[in-house]
C-alpha cells in the first residue's frame, strides 16, 4: 500500500490555513450574493418604499427580460461558444411576431410561434455557419448580426410595427392580440407574466444545465471538445441544439419586450446583447462557479436591476449607470479569474 | 517500510553536504502545501556540477512539485534553495532561467506555444524578453534559429508550425529552447514518457552529449532502467520526504522497494490461450501506402500491439474505434459486422478506446473527479435523462479506491492531481462495465512501477470476460501484461508470438529492423527462436 499520510498535521497549521482559506473561500462563493444581500438592505432602510412588494416586482420584471437572453447566452458558453446575435435574433422575432398580428392579422399563439421560430432559425444559421461551416464562434454571430439586422430592417422597409402603421402604401388593420396584452401587463397571483415566464424558463434552463445528461455534455463540449468526443459525446450535434436553445431564448425574450410596448421597433434588441452577455459574466462570480452557470446569470440580472432601480430612487443621474454597471462587471470578473487563481 | 527513525536519519545524514561548497544547485528543507495538502514535507539534497541526479517516486510524491519550486513556478511553503552557495527566491520562471536551471515540464505542451512555428518557438525567449529587439521579422527569426539549431546540432523543421508535430519533436523544440540559453542545470521531468524506444534512445545521445559539456542534470522517470544507465545517483521520494539515496551501480530492487515503500515482488504472468474470437480485422491498412493487415482478438487474452512511433499503431486502432472511418477492410465484432461511423456509435457497438494523449483527450481541465469518472458513461448514470449524482460519486470513489489514486476524494479537481494518478483514474473508470473489447492506446505513460503492475493486474483479471487490445511501444511493458503480441512496423505487421516466447530484447531488435531488410517470411512471421 501507498500511505497518504502518516503525520497529522499540528493544531497550529491547520487553524491558520484554515482562517485564512475560510475568508477566502466565504468570499469567492459568497462575497457577489452577500454584496446583493447588502445593497437591498441599505435600499429597504435608506428609502421605505425601496422594500415593498410593488418595487420588488418593478425591478423582477426589469431584469425578466435579460434574465431571459443571458440564459439564452448561458447555455451558448457552456459549449465553449458565444452568441453575439442575440440581439438581433430579439430585434427579428419581435418585428415577425409584430408584423404578423399588424399587417398579416394572425392571432396570438400563431405570432408567438412565428417570433419564436425567427428565433431559432437565427440559432440554426448559427449553427451552420460554426459547425458545418466551420467559422469561429465569434465571427460567426457576428456576421449573422449584421445579417439579421440587414434583413429585419429591409422586411420592415425600415420602419417600426405598431398599430395602424401603413405598409406598402396600404394602411393595416391588425392590431396586438390579448395574450401579449397579458405578457406586458397581466399578472398571476399579482406577480406580473414577463417575471413568471423568465421564472419559468430559469428553472428549465438550470435543470437543464445542472441536473440532466444533456447539460453534462454542454459542460463537457465546453470543456475539452476533443475529449468529449472521445467520450462518445456527439459535439457537433450539441453544439446546434445550444445555438438553437440560445436562438429560442432570445425569441422569447423578444416577445416580452413586444408585448410590454405593444409595437415592434426596428433594432430595439440590440442593447440586450451586452446586458445579457454582462449578466452571465458576473454569473460566474456567483457561488464560485467559475464557468456559465443558470442561477449565476439569474443573480447577474437581478443584481443589475437593483442597482439600477436603488440608484434612481436616490437621484442618481441615468447616464451614469453604464459606468456602475462596468464597476460591477469588474468586481464579478475579479472574483472569479483573480480570486479563483489565488485560491490554495 | 515503515521506520520512520531510517528516514529521520537519513535527513539528517543529507543536512552536511547540502550546505557544501561544490554543490550547484540545494534544497534545504524545501516543505510545499497546496490548501491542505502537504505535497513535500521538509526536502533537503542537493546536485553537483555535471552530475547526473535520478529523482524517483511513486505518482504524487512530490517529484513534479519540487522541480516546480526550482524552476519559479511555485514558491515553496518554507526552506531554501541555494544555487553555487548563495540563497537564492525564485519567484518567477525566468527567475531561475537566468540562476542557470533550465526545465523541461512533463506535460511537454507547457514547454511550446501553438500556433507559432518551430523556429518562433525556438526565439520565444527573444520576443519575449524585455527591452529586447523591437523589430523582429520573420527573416530575423529563422536566421536566428538556424544558428540556434546549428549550435546545438539538431534538424527540426523550423517552418512547421508546432502543434503538427508528433509529441517527440515537440519535445525536442521544449528542451532545444532551455539548451540554447546555456544552463547549468537541466531538469528532465519524465522526458521519455511520451518517447518511443528509438526516440528515446536519440534522447539518451543527447544528454551523454549534454554531460560531456558539463551540463549538471536532474532526471525523473519511472523507469529504472533508465535510471540506472544515465544517473551517477538517484534519490527516492515518498510522500514528499526523501526516504533513500543510491549510488551507481544501482540496485534496481532497492529502488523500487524504496519507492513503493514495501518489498515487491516479481510478477511472472503466465501466458494464456484465450476463448473464443470475438473481433476479427482483415484488410486494414494503417497508413496510407501500406499493404492491408488482417488480425483477432479473443475473449481471455490481452493482445499487445507494439512497434515503433510512425508504425500505424494508433491510426490501426482509431479506424477499430471509431475516431477514423475505416476506407478498406472488414471489421467482425461479436459475429456481427462492425463499421462505426464515429466514436458514439463505437461505443454503442461495445467498442472503446483509451486515448494517447491524456492532456488533450482526457481531460476536461477545470472539472472534478467524479465528473471524469462518468462522463463517457452518461446514459449509465442518468434516468430519463436526469444525472445520479449520488451513483456518480460512489462511482468514482470506488474508482479512487481499486486503482490508489492519491488524491482526497472525489470532489478534487483534476488538475490537482499527479499526472499518473490522473492516469489512473482515467484508465480505471472504463472497466466498471463490460464492453465487447476494450482498446488501449499507450496507457501505461507516467505511471509509477506499482500502478503499472495493478492496472495491468487489473487488465488481466477484466480480459477474462471482454478482450482487450493494449498499445505500447515500450517493450518491457507490453510482455508484462500482453498473452499475444503482434509487432508492426512501418504499418505492416512483421512478427506475431505469445509473449513467453518473447523479451524485451528480442522485441525491440524486431521493431528496430529497418525496412531496408527484407519483408520476412510466412515461416519467420510464426516461429521466431
Ligand atoms: N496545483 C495543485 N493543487 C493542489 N494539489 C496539488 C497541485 N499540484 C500537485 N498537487 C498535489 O501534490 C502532490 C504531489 O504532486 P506531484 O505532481 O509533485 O507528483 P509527482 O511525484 O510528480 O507524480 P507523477 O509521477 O504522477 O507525475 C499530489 O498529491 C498532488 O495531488
Ligand atoms: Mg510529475
Amino acid at each position: 500500500m501507498i500511505e497518504k499520510t502518516d503525520q497529522p498535521l499540528s493544531k497550529e497549521t491547520t487553524n491558520r490555513l484554515n482562517s485564512v482559506g475560510i475568508i477566502k473561500h466565504f468570499v469567492y462563493r459568497y462575497g457577489l450574493l452577500a454584496v446583493l444581500v447588502g445593497m437591498i438592505v441599505y435600499f429597504s432602510i435608506a428609502q421605505p418604499f425601496f422594500g415593498t412588494f410593488i418595487n420588488s416586482m418593478f425591478i423582477l420584471q426589469a431584469a425578466s427580460v435579460v434574465a431571459v437572453v443571458g440564459l439564452g447566452c448561458t447555455v451558448s458558453m457552456t459549449v465553449g461558444g458565444f452568441d453575439l446575435s442575440v440581439g438581433a435574433a430579439m430585434s427579428l422575432s419581435i418585428m415577425a411576431a409584430a408584423g404578423a398580428m399588424v399587417i398579416g392579422n394572425f392571432g396570438g399563439f400563431s405570432a408567438i410561434l412565428i417570433g419564436m421560430l425567427a428565433g431559432v432559425a437565427v440559432g440554426l444559421l448559427n449553427s451552420f455557419l460554426i459547425v458545418y461551416a466551420r467559422i469561429p464562434d465569434l465571427v460567426a454571430t457576428l456576421s449573422s448580426l449584421f445579417l439579421i439586422n440587414g434583413l429585419t430592417l429591409m422586411g420592415v422597409g425600415g420602419q417600426s410595427v405598431a398599430k395602424g402603421m401603413t405598409f406598402n402604401g396600404e394602411r393595416t388593420t391588425g392590431e396586438f392580440a390579448p395574450i401579449f396584452k397579458w405578457l406586458g401587463s397581466g399578472s398571476v397571483i399579482s406577480i406580473p407574466a414577463s417575471v413568471v415566464v423568465a421564472g419559468s424558463v430559469f428553472i428549465l434552463v438550470h435543470v437543464l444545465l445542472n441536473y440532466t445528461r444533456w447539460g453534462r455534455a454542454f459542460y463537457a463540449v465546453g470543456g475539452n471538445p476533443i475529449a468529449a468526443a472521445a467520450a462518445g459525446i456527439r459535439v457537433a450535434r450539441y453544439r446546434i441544439i445550444a445555438y438553437l436553445i440560445s436562438g429560442g431564448l432570445a425569441s422569447v425574450a423578444g416577445l416580452m419586450l413586444a408585448a410590454r410596448s405593444n409595437r415592434g421597433d426596428v433594432n430595439v434588441g440590440d442593447p440586450f446583447l451586452l446586458q445579457a452577455v454582462s449578466a452571465a459574466l458576473v454569473g460566474y462570480a456567483v457561488l464560485g462557479a467559475n464557468k456559465p452557470n443558470a442561477f449565476g446569470t439569474l443573480v447577474g440580472a437581478i443584481f443589475v436591476a437593483v442597482l439600477i432601480n436603488g440608484l434612481t430612487m436616490f437621484n442618481f443621474p441615468y447616464y451614469a449607470q453604464s459606468f456602475v454597471q462596468g464597476c460591477l462587471l469588474v468586481v464579478a470578473l475579479l472574483m472569479s479569474y483573480t480570486l479563483a487563481q489565488s485560491r490554495g | 517500510m515503515r521506520s520512520t527513525d531510517n528516514e529521520e536519519n537519513l535527513g539528517v545524514q543529507a543536512a552536511p553536504s547540502v550546505l557544501g561548497v561544490s554543490s550547484l544547485v540545494s534544497f534545504d528543507r524545501i516543505t510545499k502545501n497546496f490548501g491542505a495538502t502537504e505535497a513535500l514535507r521538509g526536502v533537503s539534497f542537493s546536485v553537483a556540477a555535471g552530475e547526473t541526479v535520478g529523482l524517483l517516486g511513486a505518482n504524487g510524491a512530490g517529484k513534479s512539485t519540487l522541480i516546480k519550486i526550482l524552476a519559479g513556478i511555485h514558491q515553496p511553503t518554507s526552506g531554501r534553495i541555494v544555487v553555487t552557495g548563495k540563497e537564492r527566491v525564485f519567484f518567477h520562471p525566468d527567475d531561475a532561467r537566468n540562476a542557470g536551471i533550465a526545465t523541461v515540464h512533463q506535460n511537454i505542451d507547457d514547454g511550446v506555444v501553438f500556433g507559432m512555428t518551430v523556429a518562433e518557438n525556438l526565439m520565444l525567449d527573444e520576443i519575449a524578453k524585455p527591452g529586447g529587439t523591437v523589430f523582429l521579422g520573420n527573416r530575423a527569426i529563422m536566421r536566428r534559429a538556424h544558428v540556434v539549431q546549428q549550435r546545438l546540432e539538431l534538424d527540426l523543421p523550423l517552418t512547421a508550425v508546432v502543434e503538427d508535430l508528433p509529441p517527440s519533436r515537440r519535445q525536442e523544440v521544449a528542451i532545444a529552447r532551455e539548451l540554447a540559453k546555456n544552463p547549468k542545470l537541466l531538469i528532465l521531468d519524465e522526458p521519455t514518457s511520451t518517447l518511443s524506444e528509438r526516440e528515446a534512445e536519440k534522447l539518451f545521445d543527447a544528454i551523454a552529449d549534454f554531460k560531456r559539456r558539463g551540463i549538471a542534470i536532474l532526471y525523473i522517470s519511472h523507469r529504472l532502467s533508465e535510471i540506472e544507465r544515465l544517473c551517477d545517483r538517484a534519490v527516492v521520494l515518498r510522500d514528499g520526504k526523501i526516504v533513500s539515496e543510491h549510488t551507481a551501480p544501482m540496485d534496481t530492487k532497492a529502488i523500487a522497494s524504496s519507492i513503493l515503500g514495501e518489498l515487491v515482488l516479481a510478477t511472472e504472468n503466465k501466458t494464456r490461450k484465450g476463448y473464443e474470437t470475438v473481433a476479427t480485422f482483415s484488410g486494414l491498412t494503417a497508413l496510407p501506402e501500406s499493404s492491408p493487415i488482417s488480425f483477432n482478438v479473443r475473449r481471455g487474452e490481452v493482445l499487445g500491439l507494439t512497434g515503433l512511433i510512425g508504425a500505424g499503431k494508433t491510426e490501426l486502432l482509431e479506424q477499430i474505434c471509431g475516431h477514423r472511418t475505416a476506407t478498406v477492410g472488414d471489421m467482425q465484432l461479436a459475429g456481427a459486422d462492425y463499421a462505426p461511423k464515429d466514436i458514439a456509435a463505437a461505443m454503442a457497438a461495445g467498442v472503446v478506446l483509451v486515448p494517447e494523449q491524456r492532456a488533450l483527450q482526457s481531460i476536461f481541465p477545470d472539472e472534478n473527479l467524479w465528473k471524469h469518472c462518468s462522463i463517457s458513461l452518461l446514459s449509465q448514470f442518468s434516468n430519463n435523462g436526469f444525472m445520479r449524482r449520488r451513483r456518480e460519486i460512489a462511482f468514482a470513489a470506488d474508482v479512487i479506491q481499486n486503482f490508489r489514486v492519491v488524491c482526497s476524494g472525489p470532489d478534487d479537481r483534476i488538475g490537482e492531481l499527479s499526472g499518473g494518478n490522473q492516469q489512473k483514474l482515467l484508465v480505471g473508470r472504463w472497466l466498471s462495465r463490460d464492453w465487447k473489447l476494450l482498446v488501449l492506446d499507450e496507457p501505461f505513460r507516467g505511471i509509477d512501477i506499482g500502478a503499472r503492475s495493478l492496472i495491468s493486474r487489473s487488465l488481466r483479471e477484466y480480459s477474462e470476460k471482454v478482450p482487450v487490445l493494449l498499445c505500447s511501444s515500450d517493450p518491457e511493458e507490453v510482455i508484462e501484461v500482453a498473452d499475444r503480441i503482434i509487432i508492426m512496423l512501418e504499418g505492416e505487421i512483421v512478427h506475431e508470438d505469445i509473449s513467453s516466447n518473447l523479451n524485451a530484447e528480442k522485441l525491440a531488435a524486431i521493431m528496430g529492423r529497418s525496412s531496408s531488410l527484407a519483408k520476412p517470411q510466412k515461416g519467420e512471421l510464426l516461429g521466431y527462436d
